[in-house]
């Protein structure tokens, strides 16, 4: 018997020793190139040596396969000695295989990642700071609002991608039933709690579901952070009213008694069960295959603004890892591939908007042949000079909106009180801005 | 004998090897490698420093992970509930009425349907326009729609249901199988004793699936701790922190904001808690069974 507890115990340490040798396989390469300031012109390989640079993107193959493909041919054509891996990844896996990435020292050189996920890694260090090889007319080449969404402490974390903007989806015959003109819509936040209200009233129908995000704040001006972004700004008296007034339009069944998601946002109108829709122009896909019907009775108009009179963009941007081996390659081809020429050909084929300046000048972003698509575009694009993302410059974004909206969740769905609430989110959210980690 | 014995034991460790070198790999040594993390506030990304037992004192202080304990211990009432139904289904299945093959399978579906699948169909049936709401409404025991998995009253015991409606079959296989392991000539007896079916059940049957009752309820347990797939999908721990389970607050710090180090001390916290509660049910179930030699 003593045997085989020794044998266990001997075995049992081999074991152990042994994944501690598979474990420690994995190295962690932790040099990441100095940069050099100035410009990214195409200045190929350093003495010819042949560079590789990971791509990786969000749901984009094999959609966009096509696009894809012939502008990176066309980027190595051009930069001899250059050859670009691309990559493409759901939305759900990017964040964890970028860590398992890092962890085990194989950096991607340029990804695609959310405003959100890029200030997150921004403000933990994870990502170069562009501005140190960007030149000002490139900087400055791309809607300041949506620029500055990614800017940290004056370092620029992300160039920004394509974007979007929000517009109102109206179903007209349910607007129609009601009483009310699709032809003039609401101007206003305002304006437009109290369509709902008349729809609810004559068809039974709710007004319209949201998501209880940290964007409801900055609508009516209400600032998340302080100006230094050092503390929480949000528990005010005008904020607890934009609470109070949600709730109170809950249950009265204006609004939906809901955090709907984007998936269930497309349900309950496909289902007829919401009269309004407040997204991005991509809705339209989803609807015209989900309910053939409702689309056709569908049209988009410029969404009606809160207090703070600006409409929210919701940007995806390319970011370059702290430890990518090839930095200055990187930037350039980011900032090839967000260029104003190679954003407005993007746009075309995936009916996103650009953040570049000058690709709004293209015909495509203002003239409508009157279908629900390009309604919707030139509606959005037409406010991009306004537009800015909600979590501009905030430091770990992702932990301050997980606060927000369990916060706003406690309140409208489960009935907490709302200063209790605030007061609580609000110390949270400090903890987090003042934890290094 | 010595020689014998050897041998025997060396075969049994080869047989084991593979898999224990693959629970070394994936299992004993993350958990190992936790205690260090748990002293740091590592995040894959950005430098490493020592905390010290910073991430314990910040754990009992946050709020969300308290919440996050107590829904995990909510969670494991479902285990008496899981293991008396499915004692019961497994005493029906063993029986030989008609169709019991088809009973067999029919509870079975549900443990080898992948959580994906299963939560979503859940949402549908559960959704505001859903089966369950309509046939409530119709029979008139619901006056209004319910969103069972946006309010904080009920998100938590739906929840429980779908864990309990996907893990019955598997519990009722186990329990099957200690069922057909007692001897018939024990009923016979107890019968010839004058023992009707509830005696039966409560004198034989149970008595001697008690290795089975401990053996289940042990992993019933853990699993009802560290809950994780049917919430992240269906609610992500929401409404607010009604649903918040530790295993989902553990992933949404680490794996969601990259505080790793932070991570892996609630993971050990949890880990111990676990523990503590596997004891105790060792504690209480310490008898019974059939002598098989």
């Amino acid at each position: 018997m003593t045997t085989n507890r020794k044998g266990f115990t001997v075995s049992l340490l081999l074991v152990v020793m042994m994944s501690m040798l598979l474990a420690a396989c994995g190295g962690n390469d932790n040099t990441a190139g100095t940069p050099s300031p100035g410009s990214t012109g195409e200045t190929g390989t350093e003495a010819g040596k042949p560079v590789t640079l990971e791509f990786w993107t969000i749901a984009l193959q094999p959609t966009f396969n096509d696009y894809f493909n012939e502008l990176i041919a066309k980027y190595e054509s051009s930069h001899p000695g250059v050859k670009v891996e691309w990559k493409d990844y759901p939305y759900d896996a990017i964040s964890q295989r970028l860590l398992t990435s890092t962890a085990s020292g194989k950096s991607p050189d340029v990804v695609n990642l959310n405003t959100e996920f890029a200030s997150q890694l921004g403000s933990k260090g994870a990502l170069l700071n562009l501005n140190e090889y960007l030149t000002d007319e490139e900087a400055k080449s791309y809607f300041e609002g949506i620029y500055n969404s990614t800017v940290l402490d004056g370092k620029a974390y992300a160039l920004p991608w394509y974007t979007g903007t929000e517009v109102l989806f109206m179903n007209t015959k349910l607007v129609k039933e009601a009483g009310l003109d699709p032809s003039n819509p609401p101007q206003t936040r305002e304006e437009l709690v109290e369509w709902a209200r008349q729809v609810h009233e004559k068809t039974g129908v709710a007004g319209y579901a949201q998501q209880l995000v940290s964007k409801l704040f900055p609508i009516d001006g209400i600032p998340i952070l302080n100006e230094d972004k050092t503390a929480a700004a949000f528990n005010t008296p005008v904020a607890e009213a934009m609470i109070a007034q949600m709730r109170d339009l809950m249950a009265e069944g204006v609004v939906l008694k809901e955090d709907a998601e984007f998936s269930k946002q497309i349900q309950y109108f496909s289902g007829e069960q919401v009269a309004f829709q407040l997204s991005g122009p991509t809705f339209i896909n989803f609807i015209k295959k989900s309910a053939p019907d409702v689309y056709k009775n569908t049209i988009a108009v410029t969404l009606p603004t809160g207090k703070a009179n600006l409409r929210l963009s919701n940007s995806m941007d390319l970011v370059v890892p702290q430890k990518s081996k090839n930095p200055e390659q990187a930037v350039e081809f980011a900032a090839f591939m967000t260029n104003a020429e190679n954003q407005t050909a993007f746009s075309k084929v995936a009916n996103t908007l650009p953040s570049s300046k000058a690709s709004i000048e293209d015909p495509f972003f203002t003239q409508s042949d009157g279908s629900l698509e390009a309604e919707a575009k030139v509606a959005s694009s037409q406010s991009l000079d306004k537009a800015t993302d909600y979590m501009v410059g905030v430091p770990n974004a992702g932990d301050i909106n997980s606060a927000l909206a369990r916060g706003l969740q406690e309140i409208l769905m489960n009935g907490a009180d709302i200063k209790e609430t605030l007061n609580a989110v609000e110390k949270e959210v400090n903890q987090i801005l003042n934890q290094d980690s | 004998m010595y020689k014998a014995i050897r041998s025997e034991s060396f075969a049994a460790w080869a047989f084991m090897a593979p898999g224990l070198l693959f629970l070394a790999v994936f299992t004993f040594w993350p958990i190992i490698y936790g205690i260090p993390l748990s002293l740091t506030d590592y995040s894959v990304i950005t430098e490493t420093h020592f905390v010290g037992l910073d991430n314990f004192t910040r754990a009992f202080q946050d709020h969300n992970f308290l919440i996050s304990l107590w829904n995990s211990l909510v969670y494991v009432l479902v285990v008496p509930v899981i293991q008396i139904i499915s004692i019961l289904m497994a005493i029906l299945v063993n029986s030989r009425i008609p169709g019991v093959k088809m009973f067999r399978a029919a509870y079975y579906i549900p443990v080898v349907t992948s959580m994906v699948a299963v939560a979503l169909i859940w949402s549908w049936l559960l959704g505001n326009n859903g089966v369950v709401n309509y046939l409530l409404l119709k029979v008139g025991i619901l006056s209004e729609q319910i969103s069972w998995l946006s309010t904080s009253s009920t998100a938590l015991y739906v929840l429980m249901f779908i864990t309990m409606w996907k893990g019955l079959g598997y519990y009722m296989m186990l329990y099957l199988a200690g069922l057909q392991g007692i001897p018939a000539d024990l009923y016979e007896a107890a019968r010839v004793d004058g023992a009707g079916p509830l005696r039966l059940i409560i004198h034989v049957t149970l008595p001697l699936l008690r290795p089975h009752i401990l053996f289940c309820t042990v992993i019933s347990v853990m699993g009802a701790v560290r809950v994780f797939d049917e919430v992240y999908i269906l609610t992500k721990g929401g409404p607010g922190t009604s649903t918040l389970t530790s295993s989902v607050y553990i992933f949404q710090k680490g794996l969601e904001q990259f505080n790793f180090g932070y991570a892996s001390a609630l993971g050990l916290i949890v880990s111990v808690m676990v523990a503590a509660l596997s004891v105790l049910v060792f504690r209480l179930n310490r008898r019974g069974g059939v002598n098989t030699y």
